[in-house]
């Protein structure tokens, strides 16, 4: 369905010195960088797949989303899709495209919402009877009845996010590009645009990749993920697989009667751990440590810590995704 | 023949939306009225106090400066009604990475750009060419053929070209430079010169505004056919061909900067 081989992408970008002076400078001298925003990405996405296309701020997904969804030209690579390769044949690719872009509104900002959709219908060419019974499933899942009739510049964050992805699904495309559908929306909200993601994927097994920063968007959706960072590929599977290969971490509780823990218990100096391998948090009797059990294993770290004070009420934790893809973002692969 | 019919219902239905939008802001759109008869009374009261102080220029009658100035305004009017959005394009739609928008639905970015909004003060400057055209012409000698009409409708949708033909070149700078609008308005103002006959100005202007920036076909060269029926070849036939030219140039230009945009960190 989507194949995307050795994209890249370049910018190249005016260096400037700081102030008014750098400016004039630049004016006359510029000089110039090569960025490399996107370097050598590859992955594929069967149909009906929803893929989590995660990383860091500034890694480079919307650049990835911009070239598969046609409005940014690859540098070199090429993607796919359907077949079809968006540059060169945008106007009949997009029609089987939906996109979203969270931060941005496709809507009509000074007209009801209704207006906003008999607009794309013309635009993407649906058909009255096909129109009337999509929108009543999208009213369905989105709920957007209770504000089609405001004008849009009226609606609410979650509202708006939900009119946008309505829209971008009114013309029933192939392929759904989610870019950030979470971003600032209350837990309900949340909920309800996951739901609406799962049920359309799963009635229309419409292929949807989605980028976000939310944690419970990817274990709640994807099957799959891919993670770029600095432009790069650094992971490319399972969310399982995810846990098992990089799912180290353990996260060791406990409370204790004994003061200044941090201090009675050296737990660095004790087992040489490295920063990124160790973490210690004491609030109150509460203790909260973070380590990776393939440095050290667990019954080791428990048998110290039992020698050193006395505890009550301990538990040992596997770490979670965020705690996973927190290391990954910080360290790289 | 279905592209067409499309483009025009698609351009209905831009043009509709756009109506809307203004009568969504009551208070806005009567302002707005009352201020635009307002400018276009005080426009004409202007010209006309101007006009009367010269009796003739360069041997062009009073009569015939006003029919030139008057027929100026049509194709640019023309352009501003239709065609204003594309100079957003210089001024943020780039640079803001709006652009966005144009380039995921399927119709053609550039007539979807053109057509999006239209720009209701042109009928001002419409109301006004046709007003001048109006005055100028009773007192004008002019020889009336059927032929001579014809060409006239072909000449004023090419003469609107040229201006469109330049926007969209120069507002298509704006993919390489992120901004272009002042590009736009440094090529756009020339046509200032086109108000009045070619023979006032010397050599050097004459020659920027016949073969550089060619406004001199959006008005004088089709006019001067018109009031002297000389020269049709030259007059009306290059006005299609440079607009053809400009209109080609233009879209080239645009073509290649769609794959230069760049887009807005979002």
């Amino acid at each position: 369905m989507i194949y995307v081989e050795n994209l890249k992408k370049e910018f190249k970008k005016v260096i400037k010195d700081p102030g008014l002076k750098g400016s004039i400078k630049a004016l006359f001298h510029p000089k110039k960088e090569i960025i490399t925003a996107v370097d050598d990405i590859s992955f594929h996405v069967p149909k009906g797949e929803i893929l989590g296309f995660i990383g860091p701020n500034g890694a480079g997904k919307s650049t990835v989303i911009k070239m598969l969804t046609g409005i940014l030209t690859p540098t070199s690579g090429e993607c796919r899709i359907n077949g079809k390769i968006p540059q060169n044949d945008r106007q009949n690719y997009v029609k089987e495209i939906g996109v979203v872009f969270g931060q941005r509104t496709q809507l009509w900002w000074d007209l009801p919402l209704t207006e906003t959709y008999s607009v794309l219908k013309e635009i993407y060419e649906v058909e009255e009877s096909a129109f009337k019974k999509r929108m009543a499933f999208l009213n369905e899942v989105l709920e957007l009845d209770d504000f089609i009739k405001s004008p849009v510049r009226t609606l609410s964050l979650g509202q708006r996010m939900r009119a946008d992805i309505a829209a971008s699904l009114l013309h029933s495309p192939k392929v759904l590009f989610l870019d950030e559908p979470t971003i600032g929306l209350d837990v309900v909200v949340k909920d309800n645009i996951r739901n609406a993601i799962t049920k359309i994927n799963a009635e229309e097994n419409t292929t949807v990749i989605l980028t976000t920063h939310d944690i419970s968007d990817i274990e709640l959706l994807c099957k799959r993920i891919v993670m770029i960072d600095k432009g790069k590929n650094v992971f490319d599977g399972d969310l399982h697989e995810l846990k098992t290969k990089y799912g180290q971490m353990r996260e060791l509780t406990f409370e204790t009667d004994t003061r200044d823990v941090k201090n009675v218990l050296s737990y660095k100096e004790h087992f040489g751990f490295a920063d990124d391998d160790f973490s210690i948090e004491a609030d109150g009797s509460l203790v909260k440590i973070r380590f990776n059990s393939a440095v050290v294993p667990v019954s080791e770290m428990l048998s110290y810590t039992l020698q050193k004070i006395s505890v009550k009420d301990m538990s040992v934790k596997e770490a979670d995704i965020e705690e996973i893809i927190r290391r990954l973002y910080k360290q790289g692969v | 023949m279905k592209t067409v019919k499309r483009m025009l219902r698609m351009h209905r239905i831009f043009v509709a939306q756009e109506l809307k939008r203004m009568m969504e802001y009551k208070g806005d759109f009567i302002v707005g009225i009352i201020g635009f008869l307002l400018g276009q009374f005080f426009n004409l009261l202007f010209l006309w106090i101007i006009f009367r102080q010269i009796p003739s220029l360069m041997g062009w009658s009073l009569e015939q400066l006003v029919f030139i100035y008057g027929f100026s305004l049509i194709p640019k009017g023309l352009d501003h009604l239709l065609f204003d959005n594309l100079w957003s394009i210089g001024h943020f739609t780039v640079n803001k990475g709006d652009f966005d928008k144009y380039l995921t639905r399927p119709i053609n970015p550039l007539f979807y750009v053109m057509v999006e909004k239209f720009q209701i003060d042109a009928f001002g400057e419409l109301i006004m060419g046709i007003a001048l055209i109006c005055i100028s012409l009773p007192s004008l000698v002019i020889e009336w053929s059927v032929l001579k009409i014809v060409l006239i409708l072909v000449t004023i949708p090419f003469a609107t070209l040229i201006y469109t033909g330049i926007k969209i070149a120069t507002a298509a700078i704006a993919f390489w430079t992120k901004r272009s609008g002042n590009i736009t308005y440094m090529f756009y103002m020339v046509n200032d010169f086109s108000k009045y006959p070619i023979d006032i100005y010397n050599n050097f202007v004459k020659i920027v505004i016949t073969y550089i920036i060619p406004f001199a076909f959006t008005a004088f060269y089709p006019a001067c056919y018109i009031l002297t029926g000389e020269n049709p070849l030259f007059n009306v036939g290059i006005t299609v061909v440079i607009s053809v030219f400009i209109m080609c140039i233009g879209i080239i230009i645009w073509n290649k900067g769609i794959t230069a945009y760049e887009s807005a960190g979002s």
